[in-house]
């Protein structure tokens, strides 16, 4: 067989975004692969630079559009730092309430597309009727479904609704769990197609910064979850898997949403006994600012993502530096993939769940 | 041998979960004949009134989509640019007299695009005579 270069995207379907993989091949194996990034770039670190902190505030959440809330949250925890503020009780109840209930979206959604990529088309539908679900329920409590611009500094702009909504929508989310199950953990084709492919260690992951449902899936603890204050008040397990091949991040992310459905049940029932500010009344123009650096993390759906701003006493920020889970597991491409054929290209990829959005920023 | 037999079984099951959904609720919305039923909060095109040109929907639009001309304190110009609008609401939640709203109208596309420049204050309302 001849060995050839071959162009895999920008707009290929399965990138889920715009990723180029400039593949080396000799017939199907692949010999070498160069991910090409920067086709959704959109400047959002230069872009801060001349906005001030309330008009930025909305923008973030295009940083990752299916895991709004975490962004916002990494945001808006690391100015109120800079402000030296303290954030109510039961607005960061909220916070973690809709944070997880967004998780449970990301990984559904991530699900549907997953098995899409790998040729299975109804559980996409499936998976995308629960999703919608929940955003319509965040529609109804923000005001729209993916951008929510719910989270200001020093809290949430109103306080939640509907919160007697919100369990049998997890209820049935975790039914139709066993539905997924039925159709996959057994099926001979998706096994075949994920069993042993991709497989990833412990410490090349770690040695390559990946977080996230990617490393847990290859035997690790590591979620930064339960180093957080925010999470402190509630109980739930690690999901983890040992094998590190792309069936174990599905089966991880599989427990992921059932450990997510644990902490909002808490979470309920936290916010219908106490009642409390959801913010500190702050609605200023200008916030007084002290010069200074700031720093958040936040365990999303892909990873950890951290947001560090410096500031210069101004009303706009001087620098802010985004860390998303999505740009490490990219550079892992090239590693996974050589040695495997051409099939399996999408059934690694899709199983690290990137977001170009993110990578690109 | 038995390994044949479980992914027999597992295509089967697989098969049958699929096969449940014919006799299900169809899910999708007929969408122009069936309208969808949006909340209260839904964040659409905006109305204005009560405007005191106070300039602070100005300063926190991250679009810089809103221009407004005042003549002798008084509002006679709110333009909002839907070209520019992200929808992110900054202007209704930092209004402090609650004078801009977002409807539940979400349709906007027009024919042209001077027509995405929205003018709020409608001429009665404008203290100013245009004559």
């Amino acid at each position: 067989m001849s060995k050839m270069k071959l162009n895999l995207g920008p707009q290929h379907p399965s990138t889920h975004g715009v990723l180029r993989l400039i593949l080396d091949v000799d017939g199907e194996k692949i010999l070498g692969c160069e991910p090409v990034i920067g086709y959704l770039h959109r400047g959002m670190e230069k872009m801060a630079e001349g906005m001030t902190y309330l008009q930025y505030l909305p923008t973030v959440d295009r940083v990752d559009y299916l895991s709004g809330f975490f962004n916002s949250f990494a945001f808006v925890s690391a100015v109120e730092k800079l402000l030296k503020i303290e954030v109510p009780e039961r607005a960061s109840i909220i916070r973690v309430l809709l944070m997880e209930l967004n998780r449970i979206a990301s990984h559904l959604l991530w699900l549907g597309t997953y098995l899409l990529d790998l040729g299975a088309v109804s559980p996409f539908f499936y998976t995308f009727r629960e999703r919608e679900l929940i955003l319509n329920y965040f529609e109804k409590i923000t005001g729209q479904r993916m951008m929510y611009n719910y989270f200001v500094f020093g809290g949430v702009r109103h306080d939640i609704e509907y919160l007697d909504e919100i369990p049998p929508i997890v209820k049935t989310i975790i039914e139709k769990l066993e539905d997924y199950e039925k159709l996959l953990t057994d099926n001979p084709i998706f096994l075949s197609r994920t069993k042993n492919t991709g497989v990833l260690t412990r410490g090349e992951a770690l040695a390559y910064s990946i977080t996230g449902p990617n490393l847990r899936a290859s035997n690790s603890h590591l979620d930064f979850r339960t180093q957080s204050d925010l999470y402190k008040k509630f109980e739930f397990k690690i999901a983890k898997a040992d094998e590190g091949d792309c069936y174990a991040r599905y089966k991880v992310r599989l427990d992921e949403i059932r450990e997510s459905a644990k902490i909002i049940y808490q979470a309920i029932d936290i916010l219908q006994l106490r009642f409390g500010e959801i913010n500190t009344g702050l609605k200023p123009l200008n916030l007084n600012i002290e010069a200074g650096e700031a720093f958040s993390d936040v365990e999303t759906p892909r990873g950890l993502t951290t947001c560090c701003i410096k500031s210069d006493g101004s009303d706009k920020p001087y620098r802010v530096k985004w860390r998303t889970g999505s740009f490490y597991a990219v550079q892992l491409l090239p590693k996974l993939l050589i040695g495997n054929t051409l099939s399996d290209v999408m059934a690694i990829y899709g199983s690290l769940d990137v977001m170009l959005p993110e990578v690109d920023r | 041998m038995i390994k044949f037999f479980k992914s027999i079984k597992a295509l089967l099951e697989g098969l049958f979960t699929v096969f449940k959904h014919l006799f299900k609720k169809s899910v999708t919305l007929q969408y122009p004949e069936e309208r969808p039923n949006l909340p209260e909060k839904f964040r659409g095109g905006h109305t204005l009134s009560g405007c005191i040109g106070c300039g602070i929907c100005q300063q926190v639009c991250p679009c810089r989509a809103i221009n407004i001309t005042k003549d002798n304190n008084q509002v006679v110009s709110y333009t909002i640019n839907l070209r520019q609008c992200m929808f992110c609401g900054n202007c209704q939640y930092y209004c402090p007299v609650n004078a801009i709203k977002m409807e539940q109208n979400f349709e906007l596309g027009t024919d042209s695009n001077d027509d995405l420049i929205k003018e709020l204050v409608k001429e009665n309302e404008s203290g100013v005579d245009k004559q």
